[in-house]
């Protein structure tokens, strides 16, 4: 088994030669162009962690189908300590980027189809799962980055795939042929796309008999004929080309690094096709898929929380107000809502099961819970983070001001801080706090994974509410309550009875 | 007669009733004539275990798994019952069926 480390990962995109368009250009190439290196960089830091003594023990695992050890982004979890030390793993690599690292998607997507081949096979006798199994142990030998591509355009939201206008708004089977499928449509904002050695694809949504062509999940190559990508734009971009300063976070960039996939009559053989046409499926793989995604987000954004909070203090002790009750209550405040995150997602993974295909799943009800908390409390610890950053995260000057031998003097002095700190360190930590509180970032956290009416709808769904009503008729009396009538020794009717003739006569005393 | 052992797990959020289900089943053996003593005593001696896990995660299985337990058990969990989904009404006529399995092998 191959284990890459990030120079490699790297190397073996020049090996790729997928079809990318931005900025009205085609990229010649992914690996070369400095719009996506950031990306590319912090896709690298999967690689490299698992190779450092000091993070092997969360980045690696070991293989349920060789034995051999893997990076834990192509494994299939075996128990509820794999499912804890992915969220760790998620945790980990949030502080050591600072932005997203993409492959999370992968991995939920490899997990999702496994569980879910499974057990379409036990109901309809199909081989999908050992198809899987065997494309499984290719992305293990070779540590492959597959996107997952769930999203698709989807075009008018309150119609199904098949009867919408235009047939590409839902990936879709054109045609059926004896060695595989042709397929065409769109499949939007997808993360980590163009730096993917592999696509992995799965429906968006429940489909219905009608959708039976809509019902499609496959695994094909990154450059495979036929398939284009448009890399998505992100707040401030730009600024990328402008030095290194401006962007906030050079090194790792803003977001995933997003693009729309357009699949325009691609062929896929018959072995790396994982669903085709069972639609009575569809639910489960998006559930599952969407169950483990939403776990992740507990420990990916607390982990640029834990970069956030710390920029924030630094700020602050280099603006000599770190001791004010206001800032230790602001920061404070962000600890525990970060911390909050962290327990939802800790919580569904010990709360995890073990799937009937083997695979262990987490809590979905709990993944859900974690995910929503999430969309609200990222706005809250970033508010908190511009808060305490001041009006500067939004009117630094440009690093070309500051490398102008005109201005850089009375620019510096701007922003000089405590005694000792120097004012271009200071200016860097502004412009990382700017570029994590007030970019992509945000909303990012709202829509990724799905939006909060998509964990309000599971949530609902998964709840027990009759079993809550259960519980309240119970204490308010409506139903007989078996354990206090043992508590009291006689039928509850009969006791109130008695209670209520001794209030009558003013005897207090109940028993 | 043939004995069941029954575990229940802890009961802190239950998706399905589970005292309900082993009433239902108590039942339904009883109409398909099969007499069974079912005891939750863990020092009588039984044919079969059934753990009667609340939710999926089954944290009587961690125990049970852990000891390779002897004798063999059945294992509801949630809505699930050993390697497969049941839904909640379906679950005691499931488990006759797998309880007359292990009785007969």
């Amino acid at each position: 088994m191959t284990m890459m480390n990030g120079k490699e990962y790297i190397e073996s995109l020049r090996t790729l030669h997928p079809e990318v368009y931005f900025f009205g250009q085609k990229i010649k190439s992914i690996v070369d162009e400095p719009m996506f290196q950031p990306h590319i960089h912090t896709a690298a830091m999967t690689y490299e962690l698992a190779h450092d003594p000091e993070y092997e023990q969360i980045m690696t695992a070991t293989s349920h189908l060789t034995g051999e050890r893997i990076n834990r982004f192509t494994h299939i979890h075996q128990s509820i300590d794999d499912l804890v030390k992915k969220v760790r793993m998620m945790r980990l690599l949030g502080q050591k980027t600072g932005t997203c690292f993409q492959r999370c998607v992968g991995l939920d997507g490899l997990n999702g189809v496994y569980v879910t081949t499974y057990n379409t096979d036990q109901k309809y006798g199909t081989d999908y799962h050992e198809r899987f199994k065997k494309y499984l142990l290719e992305v293990q030998k070779n540590d492959w980055m597959p996107s997952g591509a769930m999203t698709d355009a989807r075009g008018d939201r309150s119609l199904h795939p098949s009867k919408q206008t235009h047939p590409d708004a839902y990936l879709h089977i054109k045609e059926r042929l004896k060695d595989g499928i042709i397929v065409s449509g769109i499949k939007a904002h997808i993360t980590g796309a163009i730096n993917s050695h592999e696509i992995l694809t799965m429906p968006t949504r429940t489909m219905g008999e009608e959708d039976k062509d809509f019902a499609l999940s496959f695994s094909i190559p990154a450059d495979t004929k036929g398939v284009t990508y448009i890399f998505s734009r992100q707040t401030n971009d730009t600024r990328r080309l402008d030095g290194v300063l401006d962007g906030g976070n050079p090194k790792y960039g803003i977001v995933g690094g997003e693009a729309i996939i357009i699949f325009k009559d691609v062929f896929v053989p018959w072995e790396r096709v994982f669903m085709a046409g069972e639609y009575d499926f569809t639910n489960e793989l998006v559930e599952t898929f969407a169950g483990y995604h939403r776990s992740n987000y507990g420990g990916c954004k607390v982990g640029l929380a834990d970069v956030v909070i710390g920029g924030s203090n630094w700020i602050a002790e280099a603006h000599g107000i770190n001791k004010a009750s206001h800032i230790i209550d602001k920061l404070t405040e962000m600890i525990a809502m970060a911390e909050t995150c962290w327990s939802c997602t800790l919580a569904c993974s010990y709360e995890g099961y073990k799937t009937p295909s083997g695979a262990y799943h987490i809590n979905p009800l709990l993944a859900n819970v974690t995910k929503l908390n999430i969309t609200r409390m990222v706005y809250e610890w970033m508010r908190l983070a511009q808060d305490i950053a001041g009006g500067k995260i939004i009117t630094l000057p440009s690093e070309k001001d500051l490398d102008n031998p005109e201005t850089m003097e009375i620019l510096t002095e701007c922003f000089v801080g405590k005694e000792g700190v120097p004012p271009m360190d200071i200016i860097k930590m502004l412009r990382l706090i700017e570029n994590m509180s007030v970019g992509a970032g945000l909303p990012e956290a709202m829509h990724g994974a799905g939006s909060p009416a998509a964990q309000k709808i599971m949530i609902a769904r998964r709840s027990g509410i009759d079993k809550k009503m259960e519980l309240a008729r119970t204490i308010a009396g409506i139903n007989r309550d078996k354990y206090f009538e043992k508590i009291i020794g006689k039928d509850e009717t009969a006791h109130w009875d008695e209670v209520k003739k001794k209030i009558k006569e003013k005897k207090v005393q109940i028993y | 007669m043939r004995s069941i052992g029954l575990r229940y797990c802890g009961g802190c959020n239950p998706q399905i009733d589970r005292s309900k289900v082993i009433e239902n089943l108590k039942e339904a053996l009883k109409e398909n004539g099969v007499e069974v003593d079912f005891t939750t005593d863990r020092q009588s001696a039984v044919d079969i275990v059934l753990l009667i896990n609340g939710c999926m995660h089954a944290c009587l299985e961690e125990e049970y798994l852990r000891e390779a337990y002897s004798p063999q058990f059945i294992s509801v969990k949630g809505e699930m019952v050993d390697d497969q989904y049941i839904e909640e009404e379906l679950i005691p006529g499931f488990l006759i069926k797998k309880i007359m399995d292990l009785f007969n092998t």
